[in-house]
């Protein structure tokens, strides 16, 4: 089993090429801006290292969301684009789930990404990553009240988010998320779409008109 | 000689096309989803939406253009993409596609100027004769180009302020035209004469347009009326705006190629298929004896055809880009 994982939906571009039980190649870089310029090469860069062409594929494994509109929008395209051409299968999963995944701790899990003015892209899965809180664009206070009644939870994020309870800094365990993964079914690469959370200002602004059904 | 066979995407804006071109005069297939429906709803391209709708539809407008032309992409010479200008969100998408069908297909990959895709949607009609005056009018863009060779570009002048598309549409909007507005006005224009007094733009010496002027004058007369309680003739207003602005675009026109000495005029974006500008270009190229070149007008809005015309050009050339080539919002024609 050939298997590639992208996650561009934050700054970082994590992917990694997993043959077997093997992690062969993987990065994990911040770009920011130039995720768009450098997230191709690099991935070409881990097809070489692995010694493999992209033809030799079983799967691609690809972060849907939540996240940077733009940076998961670069990842899906390559892998749609990959995945059309060869004829196989893409597994969408939600970077948040790939966040619990890859903590090891015996405690719930919340993993957050900041989504600004107050407000987090989060969720809450228990120990064996079962979720309890499904994925949601929520004001932060909401969800730590939500999370009052659970014994013990540990926040998984890389931001800079200000929060009373112990938190771990997220390194995605690609090895892990795709073993998790790998034997899913998938779905046609034409289907795969972003999970935003969020809608549009645009749309969010109609919404509020009376006259809009 | 051998065929050439480009295939093209474009995502500048608000459609996802694709195209395969012949030698760079012969379009073999298209696909193209367009998006006005959607962004109809808020009165102009948000690009947030159409981004997203980018995203969703990139593959199939790939997979349905390959089907119509019966090809498949190992029969294609070379991958062309729009790289910029236009809406960065947007175009990103279309490259990241055609990044990794380059690299999947080991395909070169050629970069396109979106202006230069809407000059070269005439080479469509038929190949392009130098040297030549190209005129620019879209949602973005207002310039006169002259061109000796192919993608030798020499901007005489553009817009100082809003684009000519941008103004038809501001217009529009105020008038009551719902999104895109330029077309609604163009046709409601027919029906009037042009009798409201509006301010010539820029009548000077330069190759430069403006026509921020004039579209506040249009909003101030409306308000005006609509403040004294008198009823505006719409059709009217219409006219009258389109007379002042075609005269500024068909008067800076005949100026370039009057001075430059030059008989060939090519028009190209959106805007070209205005029928009131048309009309005029052709008298003014009647009278003068200049061989006008417009694009039929499904080629004079965004399409990937023109993408894959321009690219034939560019790949003949030995224009290239490497895997690194990233979307610019805003970039000199080249």
């Amino acid at each position: 089993m050939r298997v590639l994982y992208i996650d561009t939906s934050s700054d970082y571009l994590y992917s990694g090429i997993v043959i077997d039980d093997k992690l062969v190649s993987s990065i994990k870089k911040k770009y920011e801006k130039d995720l768009s310029k450098e997230a191709l090469p690099k991935i070409i860069e881990l097809f070489d290292e692995a010694n493999i062409t992209p033809k030799e594929l079983d799967k691609i494994i690809v972060v849907n969301g939540p996240g940077s509109f733009t940076g998961i929008r670069i990842g899906i395209t390559i892998a749609k684009t990959i995945a059309w051409a060869l004829n196989i299968n893409i597994t969408p999963i939600s970077g948040l789930t790939a966040m619990a995944i890859s903590c090891n701790i015996n405690t719930y899990k919340m993993p957050l990404i900041d989504a600004r003015r107050g407000y987090v892209y989060g969720a809450i899965y228990d120990k064996d990553n079962n979720k309890v809180i499904e994925d949601s664009h929520i004001y932060l206070q909401d969800l730590l009240d939500k999370s009052k009644d659970l014994s013990d939870v540990t926040v998984i994020t890389n931001n800079d988010l200000d929060i009373n309870i112990k938190k771990e800094s997220y390194d995605p365990d690609i090895l892990k998320i795709v073993k998790t993964f790998e034997n899913s079914d998938g779905i046609n690469p034409h289907l795969v779409n972003p999970i935003y959370l969020k809608k549009t200002e645009a749309e969010e602004k109609l919404r509020k008109k009376p006259d809009y059904d | 000689m051998k065929d050439v066979y480009i295939l093209g995407i474009e995502s500048s804006c608000d459609e996802t096309s694709c195209s395969i071109v012949k030698n760079g005069t012969v379009e073999l297939a298209t696909s193209t989803s367009t998006q006005i429906d959607i962004h109809e709803n808020f009165g102009g391209v948000v690009p947030e939406i159409a981004s997203r709708e980018h995203v969703k539809n990139i593959t199939i407008v790939i997979e349905d253009c390959l089907k119509k032309a019966n090809m498949k992409i190992e029969d294609v010479t070379a991958i062309a993409i729009t790289y910029g200008p236009g809406l960065i969100g947007s175009l990103l998408v279309g490259l990241q596609a055609a990044k990794t069908l380059s690299y999947i297909y080991n395909k070169p990959l050629v970069p396109v100027h979106h202006i230069a895709g809407h000059i070269y949607a005439n080479s469509l009609v038929e190949e392009l004769k130098f040297p030549l005056i190209a005129l620019v009018v879209s949602g973005g863009h207002t310039e006169l180009i002259k061109m000796t060779d192919h993608f030798s570009f020499e901007k005489l002048g553009g817009t100082l302020d809003d684009a000519i598309g941008e103004c038809y549409d501001k217009v529009a909007r105020v008038m009551g035209l719902p999104y895109p507005g330029g077309p609604k006005l163009d046709k409601l224009s027919k029906e009037g004469k042009p009798t409201y007094k509006l301010p010539i733009p820029l009548n000077d010496d330069s190759y430069n347009f403006s026509f921020s002027g004039l579209k506040s004058a249009v909003i101030n007369l409306n308000h005006n009326e609509e403040q004294k309680g008198n009823e505006i003739n719409k059709a009217d207003l219409a006219a009258s705006f389109q007379k002042v602005a075609v005269t500024s675009i068909v008067s800076k026109t005949k100026k370039a190629l009057k001075d430059y000495n030059i008989n060939n005029l090519i028009v190209a974006g959106g805007v070209a298929a205005n029928s009131i500008l048309r009309e005029a270009l052709a008298d003014m190229c009647n009278e003068n004896n200049i061989n006008l070149s417009i694009p039929p007008l499904k080629y004079c809005t965004d399409n990937a055809t023109m993408i894959a015309s321009a690219g034939y050009y560019a790949y003949k050339l030995g224009r290239r880009a490497d895997y690194h080539l990233n979307s610019l919002s805003t970039t000199a024609l080249n």
